[in-house]
This record gives C-alpha cells, sequence and structure tokens, in this order.
C-alpha cells in the first residue's frame, strides 16, 4: 500500500504544474498513471503466480488472494475463453482464484512474458477514466498420477478505471489519480 | 552415430518447443515477436492505422511529437494490418486503399469519437428454454461527462420469422367502409388471422429492439454469452471496412482487416442491410 500512496504522490508532483480544476489526461500525467495501472497489473500477476503454485500453504495463498481482490473495483469479473470454445464462461474474481488454487496439479508453473500493451484513457459518462492493459501468461501445470502435461499461453486485457480522488494532508486538499482494476478478459492464443 | 543425431534432434526439438519460453533479464518470458507484432487491442489498430505509436508499440506518439502520424510508418503499419491468410482482399484494392489513405493532399485517419463505425457482437441468450443467438449492434455515444456504447439494432432470427407481412392479392384488408361498423370487423383481423400485420401501413417495420428489451424485462430472454466480435468502419470516406480478431499461431495475429469495399453511389445502404441481415 505504502508504494501506492508514493506512486499516487508522483503523480501528484508530476502533473501539479496542470492547473487541478482542470480534468483532462495530459501525456505526461497519462504516463505516470500508465506506470502506476502497470505496478498493479504487476501485483496482480505476482499474486496469480503465488495462488497458483502448489507449493503455496493454504493460508498463504487465502490472505494472497485478499491482497489480490483489493487491487478490483467491486464488481469485477474474469470472461475466460479457449481455443475450443470463443464462448465467454464469467466468473468473480475470487471464484477464479480459488478455481486457480484447486487445480489438480502437482505441480504449476505461471510465468509472464515481457510485453504489455497500454491503451488510451477513454472518459465514461460518470467522469472516470477506462483504459485496458493487456498482458501475457504462461500456465503449465505437470499431474505425475495421470502423466498429464498441461500448458497454455493467455491473453490478459485488463480494465483499469483511473479516478481523481482528494485526501487531505496537513489541513490542506490534495488532489490524485487512483486507479483500480475492473474486469479481465482471458482468451487463451494460439502461441 | 546414430546416437549422434538422436541427440542433434533431440537438441532441435528442445529449442523448438521452448520458442517464446527464453527468460530475459527481467525474469519475464522474452516474447519471440508474436505477441509484439500482433495488433493486441482495438485501440492499438487505431494507433497504428494513423502511425499514433512506435513501431514496437511502446511509445505512444501525440500531436506535435517528430513521428506523429509520419506517413512512412503509417504505410508500414497499414500492410500488416490486413489479414493475409484467410481473408480474400484483392492486392490491388489493398494498395488502392492504402495509397487513398495516406494520400499526401488529402490524408484519411480513423478517430475514436469520429463515428461512422460500430460493433457487432455475436452473443447467446436462451429464449424459449432454448439457446439461440442474438446479434447485437453497438455504437458509441456521447454521454454526459464521457461516452458509451449503446445497443442499437438487434438481429434474432425468431423475430425475423414472425413478421411476414402477405403483399398483393395474399394481403387481407380493413375495408374503407369498417368506420361504418365500428371496426367491428377488427377481432377477425386480430384474432383469426394469423398474419395481422396486414393491417399496418404500407411503412411498418418492426422495432426489433424494443421487442427485445421487452422480451428482457419479462424475463423471457436470458443473457448467456458472447461469442464473437467484429467491427464495421464507414469512417474512411469511400470505403468500407471489417476489423475481426484472429487468434492464430503466427505474425499476422490480433485486430485485422477482414474485408474491404471500395463504395460507390448507394453501396453503403447494401452493405448495411447486408450487415443487418435484411438482404
Amino acid at each position: 500500500m505504502k508504494k501506492y500512496i508514493l506512486s499516487l504522490l508522483i503523480i501528484f508532483s508530476a502533473t501539479s504544474m496542470v492547473a487541478l480544476a482542470q480534468d483532462n489526461i495530459s501525456p505526461a500525467r497519462k504516463q505516470a498513471i500508465d506506470s502506476l495501472a502497470l505496478e498493479k497489473v504487476k501485483d496482480l500477476s505476482k499474486y496469480i503466480s503465488i495462488i497458483g503454485s502448489k507449493e503455496t500453504q493454504f493460508s498463504e495463498a487465502t490472505r494472497v488472494m485478499d491482497r489480490a481482490e483489493e487491487l478490483f473495483a467491486p464488481e469485477a469479473e474474469m470472461g475466460v475463453s479457449s481455443i475450443n470454445n470463443s464462448e465467454i464462461a464469467y466468473y468473480k474474481i475470487r471464484r477464479y482464484f480459488e478455481r486457480l488454487m484447486a487445480l489438480n496439479y502437482d505441480r504449476v508453473n505461471i510465468s509472464w512474458y515481457d510485453i504489455h500493451y497500454i491503451s488510451d484513457l477513454e472518459r465514461q459518462p460518470d467522469g472516470r477514466y477506462v483504459g485496458v492493459i493487456t498482458v501475457y501468461q504462461r500456465f503449465e501445470g505437470t499431474s505425475q498420477e495421470a502423466g498429464l502435461n498441461y500448458r497454455d499461453t493467455t491473453k490478459k486485457d485488463i480494465t483499469i478505471y483511473v479516478e481523481k480522488k482528494q485526501t487531505q494532508i496537513a489541513g490542506r486538499t490534495i488532489e490524485f489519480w487512483d486507479v483500480m482494476l475492473g474486469d479481465v478478459r482471458v482468451t487463451e492464443t494460439s502461441a | 552415430m546414430r546416437i549422434k543425431i538422436i541427440i542433434t534432434l533431440l537438441i532441435i526439438t528442445s529449442i523448438q518447443s521452448v520458442s517464446g519460453q527464453v527468460l530475459s533479464s527481467s525474469g519475464r518470458l522474452k516474447d519471440d515477436g508474436r505477441f509484439a507484432a500482433s495488433t493486441k487491442q482495438v485501440n492499438q489498430f487505431f494507433r497504428r492505422f494513423n502511425a499514433e505509436e512506435s513501431k514496437e508499440g511502446d511509445v505512444r506518439y501525440y500531436s506535435g511529437d517528430e513521428n506523429y502520424r509520419n506517413r512512412d510508418l503509417r504505410r508500414s503499419f497499414i500492410n500488416i494490418l490486413f489479414d493475409n491468410e484467410t481473408s480474400d482482399v484483392p492486392v490491388e484494392l489493398k494498395r488502392e486503399f492504402l495509397e487513398y489513405v495516406v494520400s499526401e493532399s488529402y490524408p484519411q485517419y480513423l478517430t475514436f469519437h469520429g463515428g461512422d463505425w460500430f460493433a457487432e457482437a455475436s452473443t447467446v441468450f436462451s429464449y424459449e428454454g432454448k439457446r439461440q443467438e442474438v446479434t447485437l449492434f453497438l455504437k458509441l455515444q456521447p454521454e454526459r461527462l464521457g461516452y458509451e456504447w449503446v445497443i442499437d439494432n438487434v438481429v434474432f432470427e425468431p423475430y425475423k420469422n414472425a413478421f411476414d407481412k402477405p403483399q398483393g392479392d395474399q394481403k387481407k384488408f380493413l375495408h374503407p367502409l369498417s368506420h361504418e361498423l365500428g371496426f367491428m370487423n377488427l377481432r377477425k383481423a386480430i384474432q383469426d388471422d394469423p398474419k395481422p400485420e396486414s393491417y399496418t401501413p404500407k411503412d411498418f417495420s418492426p422495432d426489433y429492439l424494443t421487442l427485445f428489451i421487452f422480451e428482457i424485462k419479462k424475463g423471457n430472454l436470458r443473457f448467456e454469452t458472447v461469442k464473437d466480435v467484429k467491427y464495421h468502419f464507414f469512417q474512411i470516406d469511400k470505403w468500407y471496412f471489417e476489423l475481426s480478431q484472429f487468434n492464430r499461431p503466427g505474425f499476422n495475429t490480433g485486430w485485422l482487416i477482414s474485408n474491404l469495399v471500395k463504395l460507390g453511389n448507394g453501396d453503403k445502404d447494401l452493405i448495411m442491410d447486408y450487415i443487418y441481415g435484411s438482404k
């Protein structure tokens, strides 16, 4: 949490030259928001890897699920499709993590590609901004007893909500931009 | 000798099986270029079409930047924005389109809020106890402080089949002196005739979207899932193209142009009719 507060303040300082009343997002501010959003996505990636790992204790996985859930806006969902079935299956975020944790493999290795793509930010009717960050994940599961070795690569399109908020610091009202994760579209790729 | 060959083969196959799995200095898997090449978002399609980002996609170019909308960059981008594996867009047509949009005197760009483009979502609903495909057409509209996607039209086979207004001799009617009888013949028209649409004006056109919303509200239609999405663009003057997502091995993947038509007079209406399935 500390690092997010630091990031928020960095965003504030990077954009303090812009009048606070102005709601348009300048390229400099957009870059700062992108960094914060990417930081949250990286945390999510890390949490998914921990939750999925068979070496993670149940209590630890539960704690990490709580942390991961905190990254998301309420009501966020995962929409999952595979190469064989293009229809989207919907899961609540917590349910998705629980399913990931319960996968029946002896060993699970989740890793991430060194590429991401960040969309422009678009304003929605309520004034909040919305964007999408795309990342790619590699999943490998091994089940020794059944002799199974499953692996896939999925594209994850992650919604980010960007909202201007206010806080009081030493009696002064400071405005800053906060980022929350939203719905995630998970598509199995042919890679 | 045989052992050497086997070892060599094993090394070759193991190299192939781990391609794309090499770890980068950050400890992450290194993309072998396929994900970088893929047009990963519709947003990236817009940016590439307009040359508003770097080749690698990691730098956004804004108005005033040296490479913003650079003509050579646009040429190289637009060339890779076509589906080159399954769509039959003639090379000559692609070339003509490319020259038209990168024209020095009158270049054409895509704008997100520019209108004249819309989405087609293939969805599944349950209706009368069965899974039924419903095609929804969505468009962007301004709303309060920003924008929103709204459902603009719907195509649903049971609705299409339900309205079949007879023509000519087949069409029944309420005779012109029905009013003198206090329209008592409405009973035969509406209750006995299976085609009550016969008694509607010449320009009657059923509003499927209203019906659709009504049936959702009544609980007769229940959303299940989305199967596929594509986009239709009429934003480039005198041209139409379709944008589809290609999820397959290789470098020609992501959001790509899957159909391209040069429009003559009246062609837009024909294409719209075709898209809406009315012809």
